[in-house]
């Protein structure tokens, strides 16, 4: 192959470089810019190929651990399989015996304080039983219920209400916003940095997985929920992502925002 | 008219190659002198971390995050995720050297800050890290330039630089911005 | 009309529509991004709209334009008639369907995931699915054009093989490269995703593999374009090609050198370590060369003709070039606008100053100059220049074509220069509505104003170029009278080096720059994987 002497050139050229590129940046560069940063020689060389963590050039701070958790729910493959495979019939009895109660037969609530749960995520009914359960979001009613359910229960009537398709709850939006709540809800506003509603909330937003169906929910118990998150009383959202927004709602936004959901 | 013969032909083009191969040298010798004098890199780090357990404990829970003084390391902890920075705005002392450290819980992310060469991608299951010096005073802005979802434009944090005398860590080590 | 001409012509009609319906959204993109209010400018709305757009030109014009200009070059350049025809109309429909296959789910915003697919975010699998199919066509052409160049090597024993056809199959040899990468991420990774087979992704890996193919894929894109510059242009002039020799040369230095160079596009991730992103850099230099050899090579092939048609001094031969004729307007422009590209194009893979513009507008500003600048107007070009021979019509008004031309590159500086300051104060990309009330921002919003003009400069330019392609299918068009000729260099090669003539040393050489540039960098994700990410569907 390389008969030629151009070829030869050619290959022999390359090769050299690649061999000073080689030696450049993985032997020179990192140990010359370790030295100033008193990384010794062969550290700056592993984290120059990358099996050490780290820059060859700045030492790495050392990570204080700790804090308590807002939430213990974690969507690895183990939780996500779970809840693909619920006990259906535990599902289906549970929620007459427990929770038809306040949130009413087949999950549409008679009061206007219970939210729906008919067709809601079941995700989010999920990652809710669990954080009352486990004290990080606390409701007088909800705290005792879900600590006397088993994960499997929660399981069980998540998807159960997921399955109900009373149209309750539904993602598709039916009756057109005004102009205000239409870019609200489409854009947010991005000089308080808030995301819109449906950039989460809405049909294939490829948001947070947890995130609930909010039309056609209550309209006090959106409204409630709102102001919990903006005073910081509700704080079982991951990385404060409902918090942050509330507390840069209006208190006009936040009743149009829950007049609007509602009426889907 | 004369035309080159084949050898002139080759001869100019072997020496425009010989320009060509010095600036294209001189471009490649002043990125490595600012690799070698100024430590100048790409922001690197192959640190894993789990993308999906980072609220519960560990080093980026709630609790963990913003500006923290150890020694004299500034670190700023900070999570991207959809679609806001925690904390949404942090405070950075000037002309000290500060270590940014990020990471995402949920899809890709990325920073840069405005006026400065603090540029990363936040790829969830790694932990970005960039080290820089802030050399001016004043609200930062630091939005996220990666492609994050419908609400990747809303999505912006502030640096606040403020001067060594009214950079003041708690008893923890911590600094926060005054409001949310 | 031969049926290569039928071909071409299904060919480039189908890039050619794909890339209308792109301006037309370019636009209305620019118009959301500005501080006018435009309809519809919701961020469900833009991003679609960037998908399609994305997708449209980065994969539908330049994969048609390449294929169908292919099948010319190689039934043109050899003198004989393309092998396989079945296969190449297969191949077409192939691709065709996949690309309206992968247009169903961007039309229901069931994918937008931009067309650099961002894992996480997973959408439908049809999007994924459709593309492949466009690749899979392309694989085809890639092996007829190898077999074309095959066959005329067995036939020509020791001849060189004329130079237009050796870019072509180099850009094949390239592209057949080019594809493993986001092949091995849609196939491995995104569609079983797509498809709920898995939860996670290993995301660092997913961005690696398109690292891959990102790079390579501009320079597939660009060597049509190049083919033109070294056997198109030089003869449009009345000249000759300068050195035949550096025209192989310069293909083989693009087949080598854009494939391990495609981590400066994972600069700032950090996934790769400095080490290998130093190694890429070092490569990423050396892609700069052929095209300055190109410079030369062209610039004096260009002086030939000026000189030949009487220009004295200098610079006189410049303005002896019959500046009249479209492919000779064109090339000029787009050295022009080369400078400006390519320039930034330097800025973007130093190690240091690529943190300044990392997902700002001035990597926006940065591929729609020397991409949608040098590259497609000499797609327009060379689409002016074979239409006759495909149609059999010559167009009855020039001057139009050269309108369109200065219309493209007066639009393209336009559009394109404001963004590159905008980048440098911090604009940052992918961004469908901006704080215009925020002091820092409130600034941008003229210079984002007057790139917007330029894209309808470009819109413009962009429906004259649809128009003059249709007024060459019927009369009162004139009949064409010239058969498709290449130029002829100032000294035809009698016999080239084995190693200008094939391939089979280089793809060696490729196999060692991509083991040394990507083989840890891959390896890591399975020697130490990452925890992966769970997949966010937006279907």
């Amino acid at each position: 192959m390389l008969s030629d002497p151009l070829s030869k050139y050619i290959t022999g050229g390359v090769a050299a470089l690649v061999v000073a590129a080689i030696i450049l940046g993985f032997v020179v560069v990192p140990i010359v810019q370790g030295s100033t940063a008193e990384i010794d020689p062969w550290t700056a060389i592993c984290r120059s190929l990358g099996i050490q963590a780290g820059s060859p050039a700045r030492r790495t701070p050392v990570a204080k651990t700790g804090a308590r958790p807002v939430s213990d729910v974690i969507w690895d493959k183990a939780t996500l399989e779970r809840l693909n495979h619920p006990n259906r019939e535990v599902g289906a009895q549970l929620a007459q015996e427990i929770c038809a109660a306040c949130h009413g037969q087949n999950g549409v609530s008679p009061d206007s304080k219970y939210p729906h749960l008919s067709g809601q995520s079941a995700l989010a009914i999920y990652k809710q039983l669990h954080d009352f359960r486990s004290g990080v979001r606390q409701n007088e009613l909800m705290s005792p219920v879900a600590q006397a359910l088993t994960d499997e229960q929660m399981i069980a009537l998540s998807n159960h209400y997921a399955s109900l398709t009373q149209g309750t709850l539904d993602r598709r939006l039916i009756v057109e916003a005004n102009p205000q709540v239409d870019r609200l809800i489409r854009t947010g506003d991005t000089a308080r940095g808030i995301p819109g509603c449906q950039s989460c909330h809405g049909v294939g937003a490829g948001g947070p997985m947890e995130t609930p169906t909010i039309s056609g929910q209550r309209r006090q118990y959106i409204s409630t929920q709102l102001h919990n998150f903006a005073t910081g009383a509700r704080r079982n959202d991951v990385f404060d992502r409902m918090r942050g927004v509330a507390a840069r709602l209006t208190d006009d936004e936040i009743e149009l925002l829950a007049r609007f959901y509602a009426e889907q | 008219m004369p035309i080159a013969s084949e050898r002139d032909v080759l001869r100019s083009e072997f020496r425009w190659g010989l320009l060509t191969a010095a600036a294209v040298g001189l471009i490649f010798l002043a990125i490595l002198t600012a690799a070698l004098a100024w430590q100048i890199n790409p922001p690197s780090n192959v640190e894993l971390i789990d993308p999906k357990t980072l609220h519960l404990s560990g080093e980026f829970t709630e609790d963990n995050l913003g500006t923290q003084v150890q020694g004299d390391s500034v670190t700023i902890r900070m999570i991207a995720s959809q679609f806001a920075f925690l904390p949404r705005c942090v405070v950075a002392p000037q002309d000290r050297p500060v270590t940014l450290r990020l990471v995402s819980p949920d899809v890709i992310h990325g920073i840069l800050v405005t006026g400065t060469n603090v540029n990363t991608m936040v790829v969830p299951g790694y932990v970005s890290q960039v080290h820089t010096t802030f050399t001016r005073t004043g609200d930062l802005l630091m939005p996220c330039h990666e492609f994050c979802g419908m609400g990747h434009s809303q999505m912006w944090a502030t640096i606040r630089v403020v001067e060594p005398d009214a950079f003041t860590p708690d008893a923890q080590g911590r600094v926060a911005c005054a409001q949310r | 009309m031969r049926s290569v001409e039928r071909l071409t012509l299904a060919h480039l009609w189908a890039g050619f529509a794909a890339f209308a319906v792109a301006c037309v959204l370019g636009v209305w993109q620019m118009w959301v991004r500005s501080p006018l209010t435009a309809p519809l400018s919701t961020p469900d709305h833009y991003y679609q709209s960037v998908t399609a757009h994305g997708v449209a030109m980065a994969y539908l014009l330049t994969t048609f334009f390449v294929m169908g200009f292919g099948y010319y070059v190689a039934e043109t350049s050899l003198s004989r008639p393309l092998p396989g025809k079945g296969w190449a109309w297969t191949a077409y429909v192939l691709s065709l369907a996949g690309a309206l296959t992968a247009a169903i789910p961007i039309l229901l915003n069931k994918a937008t995931v931009l067309y650099t697919f961002y894992p996480p975010l997973t959408g439908s699998a049809l999007f994924y699915l459709g593309l492949v199919l466009v690749v899979v066509g392309s694989w085809i052409w890639c092996a007829l054009m190898l077999i074309a160049m095959g066959q005329w090597r067995r036939d020509h024993p020791g001849e060189a093989v004329p130079l237009a056809m050796f870019g072509t199959t180099a850009n094949a040899v390239m592209w057949l490269w080019t594809t493993v990468g986001v092949a091995a991420e849609v196939l491995f990774l995104i569609l079983p995703a797509a498809l709920g087979l898995t939860q996670t992704i290993d995301v660092g890996l997913s961005r690696t593999l398109f690292s891959w193919t990102l790079h390579a894929i501009v320079y597939f894109w660009l060597i049509p374009a190049y083919i033109a510059f070294y056997t198109m242009a030089p003869a449009e002039a009345g000249g000759r090609l300068y050195s035949d020799t550096m025209g192989r040369l310069t293909f083989v230095l693009f087949l080598i050198y854009s494939l391990p160079v495609g981590m400066h596009h994972l600069f700032m991730d950090p996934e790769h370590a400095t080490g290998f992103k130093f190694l890429q850099m070092t490569l990423t230099v050396l892609v700069a060369v052929p095209t300055l050899l190109t410079v030369f090579t062209i610039s004096a092939s260009m002086e030939v003709a000026g000189r030949l048609r009487g220009g004295t001094g200098l610079f006189g031969w410049i303005r002896a070039l019959p500046w009249e004729r479209p492919m000779v307007l064109a090339t000029g422009l787009a050295f022009f606008m080369l400078w400006f590209g390519g320039g930034g194009g330097l800025v973007n893979m130093s190690f240091g100053m690529n943190a300044m513009v990392h997902n700002t507008s001035w990597v926006t500003a940065h591929f729609h100059l020397i991409f949608g600048g040098t590259v497609v107007i000499m797609y327009f070009a060379i689409a002016y220049s074979i239409w006759p021979k495909l149609t059999g019509w010559q167009s009855p008004n020039v001057s139009l074509q050269r309108l369109q031309l200065w219309l493209w590159a007066i639009g393209m500086m336009v559009m394109t220069l404001p963004w590159h300051y905008l980048g440098l104060q911090g604009q940052w990309r992918r961004v469908a509505t901006f704080d215009y009330t925020n002091p820092l921002i409130a600034p941008w919003g003229k210079w984002v104003v007057f790139s917007l003009i330029g894209g309808l400069i470009l819109l413009l330019s962009a429906a004259l170029f649809i128009y003059n392609l249709a007024i060459m299918h019927r009369q009162p068009a004139r009949k064409a009278t010239t058969s498709q000729s290449y130029a002829l260099a100032l000294h035809p090669p009698h016999h080239v080096p084995a190693s200008l003539n094939g391939f089979r040393l280089w793809n060696a050489v490729v196999l060692v720059l991509m083991l040394l540039a990507y083989g840890y960098p891959i390896a890591q994700f399975f020697i130490n994987p990452a925890p992966g990410a769970v997949v966010h569907r937006v279907d």
